[in-house]
């Protein structure tokens, strides 16, 4: 039975992680775009729309927080297939070589 | 030239078509949501897909000749094979690898021809653990390993298969459900070209890591065969030439393009839009992600399928078609078996043919089998012309619609 607990502790770890980044970013890039289209309805034509200089603002950082996220994604790959790994001092990512 | 090399080629050609096959299988996986809400042009998703994969299967460098150790005995730990299966010159234990590579070929021609999703790893280690069966005997395959890590067919291959496809459901389900109600007062103009943009990146993202992921298999396989022949020693790393053949091979085959799959897991499970599509990319992205790095070893095919279908949950008023998903679990849970029989009939007559001719009858067979299955799909054709067509039970007729547009 031992390797089922191990299984479902596998299972229970990618869970969570994977729904902080899979659902987490999605979330916070939606918010973005909610930010885009700061003071018009869902009904409205918004061809004529310019978004609030506030709202942009907000929205790019929040565009920001999910590019930098995916970055960081594409670093792991990388770093994992060339046998090092990706650390974060801080908050500023670095790779080790293993 | 001495018959072991003949049989070698054969190995690393057929080894080569089942990359080709891995790749066409799966461009769905990545790429069927963005072509469903047309975010991204039928030709230039699979373009798109196919360089990812490419980039991705040369970021692989990782050790790969291990692959087939988690689930059969061919191999000490260290990787070389072992060695009263080369003492032939290798002939025994090349048998075992081509008959389990075509039985993982026609299995995955088999579920291509019937539009099913299903996992070519899964494929790969059923024809090989089918193949190993028939040679070695039960000895030969490891089923759970010694108990202190996830080892073995049960702790590599089944419980993870048994269990990604609901982590993907549910981080998607929450995904979408997210999403929806954070944009559910947006302008359309907004969240129809915004979340494109974040579906093409999210997709593109699963692309990169299935390349990694899975040209690696074929690499350990082919490298495999080169020790087990005599011509390659070096147990930590991936020929060159090795490494280019199956980074080509895996993308020729997503830029091919299994339409039949993408129609599938575009149209046949969920009618998709792209906050949807945005979802169940990113939720698919995450979990391979994740259980890469916490060596959590799971199918792509499982992951992306599952993701489908929570952005499908997770939205009010979506339609979920659970009679295509049911067909589709029923297909996973016979792959592994299937594959293996497959492998382990053939590894049975190239055995009793022996020799050169034997290599020679099992490649004779995949060919054989493989053409007449192409000619069987010409019947039903499905391309970039017709991907996306509104979906059609076949057997009912019923449509697969959106039920608030039933309603309007």
């Amino acid at each position: 039975m031992n390797i089922l607990w191990l299984a479902l502790e596998g299972a229970w770890n990618v869970l969570w992680v994977g729904m902080l980044l899979g659902a987490g970013l999605p979330a916070i890039f939606a918010m973005g775009i909610r930010a885009m289209s700061y003071g018009v309805g869902a009904d409205a034509d918004a061809t004529d729309h310019v978004p609030h200089p506030a709202a942009k603002a907000v929205a790019y950082l929040c565009f920001g927080i999910v590019i930098l996220a995916v970055v960081t994604g594409i670093g792991v790959i990388v770093a994992h297939g060339l046998g090092a790994e990706l650390v974060f001092d801080g908050l500023v990512p670095r790779f080790v070589t293993g | 030239m001495p018959p072991e090399l003949i049989v070698l080629a054969l190995v690393v050609i057929v080894a080569l078509v089942f990359d080709f096959t891995n790749g066409f299988h799966d461009t769905g996986n990545a790429m069927a949501t963005s072509i469903a809400t047309g975010a991204l042009r039928p030709k230039v998703a699979v373009a798109l897909s196919a360089v990812l994969n490419l980039v991705g299967a040369f970021l692989s460098v990782e050790v790969a000749i291990t692959v087939t150790n988690s689930v059969v005995n061919i191999q000490d730990s260290s990787g070389a094979p072992r060695p009263e299966l080369i003492a032939d010159g290798g002939f025994s234990l090349l048998l075992i690898i081509l008959a389990g590579l075509v039985g993982a070929i026609v299995w995955n021609l088999i579920t291509w021809l019937f539009s099913l999703p299903s996992s070519s790893s899964h494929a790969l280690f059923g024809g090989l653990i089918g193949a190993t069966l028939a040679g070695l005997g039960p000895a030969g395959v490891k089923w759970v390993g010694d108990g202190t890590k996830l080892d073995g067919v049960v702790g590599k291959v089944i419980l993870p298969a048994l269990m990604s496809p609901a982590i993907a459901i549910a981080i998607a389900a929450v995904g979408t459900w997210l999403v929806f109600r954070i944009t559910r007062n947006v302008a359309e103009r907004y969240r129809e070209s915004g979340f494109r943009w974040g579906q093409i990146g999210s997709a593109s993202l699963v692309s990169l890591a299935h390349g990694t992921n899975d040209a690696q298999k074929t690499m350990g396989v082919i490298t495999l065969a080169l020790i087990a022949a005599g011509e390659w020693t070096d147990l930590e790393a991936v020929p060159f030439w090795v490494k280019l053949l199956c980074a080509l091979a895996i993308a020729l085959g997503t830029y091919i393009g299994g339409w039949r799959i993408i129609r599938t897991l575009g149209k046949g499970l969920v009618e998709i839009s792209s906050p949807q599509g945005m979802a169940a990319e990113a939720s698919s992205a995450a979990v391979i992600l994740t259980s890469s790095q916490l060596g959590f070893a799971l199918s792509t095919t499982h992951v992306a399928t599952g993701s489908i279908l929570g952005s499908g949950v997770g939205k009010k008023g979506a339609t979920v078609n659970w009679g295509i998903a049911g067909r589709m679990v029923v297909a996973w849970l016979i792959t592994l078996p299937s594959a293996g029989i497959v492998g382990a009939v053939v590894w049975f007559i190239g055995n009793a043919i022996g020799g050169i001719a034997g290599a020679l009858v099992v490649t004779a067979i995949l060919i054989v089998a493989a053409g007449v299955m192409y000619a069987r799909s010409r019947a039903t054709r499905v391309g970039s012309h017709n991907v996306n067509d509104e979906w059609v039970e076949q057997t009912t007729d019923r449509r697969l619609g959106n039920r608030e547009e039933t309603k309007a």
